[in-house]
C-alpha cells in the first residue's frame, strides 16, 4: 500500500515523510524540485529501508497533476493515504498580485489538491483510503494580507465538507488540519506573537489517524481557541486591527 | 532584506548568534535553506558564510554583515556502501546523527570532533581533529569528494584529483570558498570497546613521552592540571581496541547530545576554588593506573557529560588557547609555561594535551608536535588577557602552530608572526573568494 505525499521536500511534508517511512510504509513523494527529491528518497530508504518513488511537478504551472501522479503509481501498490501538505504565500499577496502571480498560488493551493484529489479518487475509494487536507489559521478570518492564500485554504474546507458529504462514513476518511504556525520556510524569518511549532512535533499524530476516520481539526489544538476568539470578535473591532 | 515583493520561503530571517566560548556575539541574517532552490535564491554577490550547527568555539559561521546560511536542512544520507564503507551525506548532517546510522551498521567516522552536533561540512570547513590526529590525521583525510556551491557559479564536484586546488582549499577553508553541500566519506571499521588505559604523569614533559610512545592508540589525550602548584601533572588517556571484551551499555539516543547551546549559570563556577575542587576530583578519580573499558560512543562524544562544565563558566564564557609545539621545542615550552603559569596564576579550568603527527596544510591546525589547549574563565579580565597574550608570545617563541577555529584571543598580527607563509596561505585561499563575499567575524578578525 503507497502512501502519497505531495509537497513532501520541505516543512510538514518532509516531517509527514519521514514518519511514514519510519513506520515501513512505501512512499511516492511529490515535489517541484528532482534534487530535493532524490536527496530525501535516498535518506529513507538508507534510514528506514523502506520504497520511495519520486515525481518531480510544477504544482504551479501542471495542467493536469493528477495524471501524472496517476502515472507514477501504476508500478505502485495501491494508494492508501494521499496527503497534501503543500502550499504557497507571499508577502505581497495584498490585492497587489499580477493575474498571473494570483493564479500561481490558487494553482497550488486549490487546484493541485483538487486536481489530485480527482484523480486518485476512484483508487482510494477501493482501498478505503484516507485523504489529508491542511488548511491555515490564516483562513479563521479574512484580512487585508493572505488574500489569495486564505481565499484558497477556505475553500479547502468546503471541499472537505464535500467530499465527506459524497461518501458513506467508511468508504472514503477525509481528514482537514487547520494549520497554526509551523516552524518551516513559511515563517522562518517572520515575527510571530507565539513560537511556531516543529512540523516533526505533529507528523507522528497525523499519520497515526490515518484510516481513522474523518474530521476537521486545529493543529495544534491551542489554535482552536485562537480561531474562536478571531471569529468571535466583531465586525469594527475586527476592522481596526488591519494594518 | 526581505522585501514585500518578495515570495515567503526564502527563509531569511535575523536572530542573535554567538559562538560557542560566549566570546562574539551579533545580530545577524540567517537564511535557513532546505531545498537546492533556496541556496540558488540570495543573490550571488549577497556576503554569505555557511554554518553548520554553530558550536565553533569562535564566530566562524556568522558575522562581518554576512548572511549566515544554516545549513542544518540539509542532512540526509545519500548513499551508503556497506562493503566498501563510503558514505555520502550532506553537510548539515550531524556528526552524532552520521555516528548513530554507521555504527550499528559495523562502521564510523574516526574521526570525530567532541560535539556531537557539529556538522560534516563545518568538519571540513575547519579540518577538525579528532581523538587521536597521530594516528588518524585530520578531517580531510577522510574526504573522497565533495559538492560546494559557489555564489554564481552553482554546485561544483570537487577530489583530489579534479580541481584539486579548490578541494584542498576547501577543507580547512573556514568557508571562504563557498558552501559545502555534500561529501563522499571513507569510513573505518569501529572497535567493538575500547580498553582505557591511564597513565600518571608527573609534568607536560613526560605527558608527551608518554603520547609519543602510543602514538598507535584509538583514543590518545592527556588531562593536565592547570593550577601553578601541580601544573602539568595528571594522567595520559590512552584508547585501545578492545575486540574481545563485551561493550559498556551506552545511551547513544539525540537526546544525550549536547545541546549546541547552553545556558550559563549566573555566576562563574571556574574561580580559583571551584578549579580546585574539580581537579582534586578529577585527580582522585583519573590518576590512578588501571584500565576500564569504555563504550566507543561514550570515547567520541565526551563533550555529552560536559554540559555543566561549559555552562560554569557563566555569562562571561571562556577561551580555548590550543597551539601545536614542534617535537624539539616542547620541553623548553612547557618548562617556561610552568615557569609563567607560577609567576601569574591564571584562572585554568582545563588543560589537556594531544599528539599530532600531519603534514600542515592549508591553515589547517596539524603538523609535528604536541598540542596544548588550556580553557581560560572570564578570559576578559585583565589577568586572564594578559596571561593569553604571554601563552600567545611563548608559543611563538617556540614555534607554534595556533589552532583558529579554537582561539577567540587570536589576532591577525599573531596569526602572521606564527605562520611564516601566511600571506601565500591567504591568498591561496582569497583565489577563490575574490571578492570577498565568503566572510564571518573570525575572517575579520584575522584579516583572512
Amino acid at each position: 500500500m503507497t502512501a502519497i505525499v505531495v509537497g513532501a521536500s520541505s516543512g510538514l511534508g518532509r516531517a509527514l515523510a519521514d514518519e511514514l517511512a519510519r513506520r515501513g510504509q512505501v512512499l511516492l513523494l511529490v515535489a517541484s524540485d528532482a534534487r530535493d527529491l532524490h536527496a530525501l528518497a535516498a535518506d529513507l530508504q538508507l534510514r528506514h529501508e523502506v520504497e520511495v518513488a519520486t515525481l518531480a511537478l510544477d504544482l504551479g504551472r501542471e495542467v493536469d497533476p493528477g495524471a501524472r501522479i496517476l502515472a507514477a503509481l501504476a508500478a505502485l501498490p495501491p494508494p492508501t493515504s494521499l496527503l497534501l501538505p503543500v502550499g504557497l504565500s507571499r508577502r505581497d499577496d495584498d490585492f497587489t498580485l499580477s493575474a498571473g502571480a494570483s493564479g500561481e498560488l490558487l494553482a497550488i493551493n486549490l487546484h493541485a489538491p483538487l486536481a489530485i484529489i480527482g484523480a486518485l479518487l476512484p483508487s482510494l475509494r477501493e482501498t478505503r483510503g484516507t485523504i489529508v487536507l491542511f488548511g491555515s489559521i490564516a483562513a479563521a478570518r479574512g484580512r487585508g494580507q493572505n488574500v489569495a492564500y486564505a481565499a484558497a485554504k477556505r475553500a479547502l474546507e468546503s471541499l472537505h465538507e464535500s467530499l465527506r458529504q459524497a461518501h458513506a462514513p467508511g468508504a472514503l476518511h477525509v481528514q482537514l488540519y487547520r494549520l497554526g504556525f509551523l516552524a518551516t520556510n513559511l515563517t522562518f524569518g517572520m515575527a510571530l506573537p507565539w513560537a511556531a511549532t516543529d512540523p516533526a512535533r505533529i507528523a507522528p499524530g497525523i499519520v497515526r489517524r490515518l484510516g481513522k476516520g474523518s474530521f476537521a481539526r486545529h493543529l495544534p489544538r491551542r489554535y482552536a481557541l485562537v480561531a474562536l476568539l478571531l471569529r468571535s470578535l466583531p465586525w469594527f473591532a475586527w476592522r481596526r486591527l488591519r494594518r | 532584506m526581505a522585501t514585500s515583493a518578495e515570495p515567503r520561503g526564502l527563509a531569511v530571517g535575523e536572530m542573535r548568534l554567538a559562538s560557542f566560548d560566549r566570546q562574539f556575539a551579533q545580530q545577524v541574517r540567517v537564511q535557513r535553506p532546505d531545498r537546492y532552490r533556496l541556496l540558488d535564491a540570495l543573490p550571488a554577490d549577497m556576503p554569505r558564510i555557511a554554518r553548520g550547527a554553530g558550536v565553533s568555539y569562535v564566530a566562524a559561521s556568522f558575522g562581518n554583515e554576512a548572511v549566515s546560511l544554516d545549513m542544518r536542512g540539509f542532512q540526509r544520507l545519500l548513499a551508503f556502501d556497506i562493503r566498501t564503507g563510503l558514505l555520502c551525506v550532506e553537510a548539515g548532517a550531524s556528526i552524532g546523527d552520521v555516528q548513530r546510522f554507521l555504527l550499528p551498521r559495523g562502521w564510523y567516522l574516526p574521526i570525530a570532533p567532541g560535539h556531537p552536533r557539529a556538522t560534516i561540512g563545518g568538519c571540513i570547513a575547519a579540518d577538525v581533529h579528532g581523538k587521536n590526529p597521530a594516528r588518524d590525521g585530520t578531517f580531510r583525510a577522510l574526504v573522497e569528494e565533495l559538492q560546494l556551491h559557489v555564489p554564481g557559479r552553482g554546485l561544483l564536484s570537487l577530489d583530489p584529483h579534479h580541481d584539486a586546488d579548490l578541494f584542498a582549499a576547501t577543507c580547512g577553508g573556514l568557508g571562504l570558498t563557498g558552501t559545502i553541500t555534500r561529501a563522499t566519506l571513507r569510513l573505518a571499521r569501529p572497535p567493538r570497546a575500547i580498553a582505557l588505559r591511564r597513565v600518571a604523569v608527573a609534568n607536560l614533559a613526560d605527558g608527551a613521552r608518554v603520547l609519543r610512545e602510543a602514538a598507535n592508540a584509538h583514543v590518545l589525550y592527556g588531562w593536565h592540571d592547570g593550577q601553578a602548584a601541580r601544573f602539568g601533572s595528571g594522567v595520559i588517556n590512552v584508547g585501545l581496541a578492545d575486540d574481545e571484551a563485551e561493550p559498556p551499555r551506552f545511551d547513544l539516543s539525540p537526546a544525550r547530545d549536547l545541546p549546541a547551546t547552553l545556558a550559563p549559570l549566573p555566576l562563574t563556577v571556574w574561580n580559583a576554588r571551584g578549579i580546585a575542587l574539580a581537579n582534586r576530583w578529577l585527580r582522585r578519580r583519573w590518576c590512578q593506573p588501571g584500565m576500564t573499558a569504555l563504550a566507543l560512543p561514550a570515547a567520541l562524544f565526551p563533550l555529552n557529560d560536559a554540559r555543566w562544565y561549559f555552562a560554569g563558566y557563566g555569562k562571561a564564557g571562556l577561551v580555548e588557547l590550543q597551539w601545536l609545539i614542534p617535537h624539539p621545542r616542547f620541553e623548553a615550552f612547557a618548562a617556561a609555561l610552568a615557569e609563567c603559569v607560577a609567576r601569574t596564576r591564571p584562572r585554568i579550568a582545563l588543560l589537556s594535551s594531544k599528539l599530532f603527527d600531519g603534514r600542515a596544510q592549508g591553515l589547517a591546525f596539524d603538523g609535528k608536535g604536541i598540542a596544548l589547549a588550556l580553557h581560560l574563565a572570564a578570559p576578559a579580565a585583565p589577568a586572564q588577557h594578559a596571561f593569553c597574550e604571554q601563552f600567545a608570545q611563548l608559543a611563538l617563541a617556540h614555534e607554534g602552530r595556533p589552532n583558529l577555529i579554537k582561539d577567540s584571543s587570536l589576532d591577525a598580527s599573531t596569526l602572521r608572526a606564527a605562520l611564516p607563509d601566511f600571506e601565500v596561505r591567504r591568498l591561496a585561499l582569497a583565489r577563490y573568494n575574490a571578492d570577498g563575499r565568503c566572510r564571518s567575524e573570525l575572517t575579520r578578525r584575522l584579516a583572512l
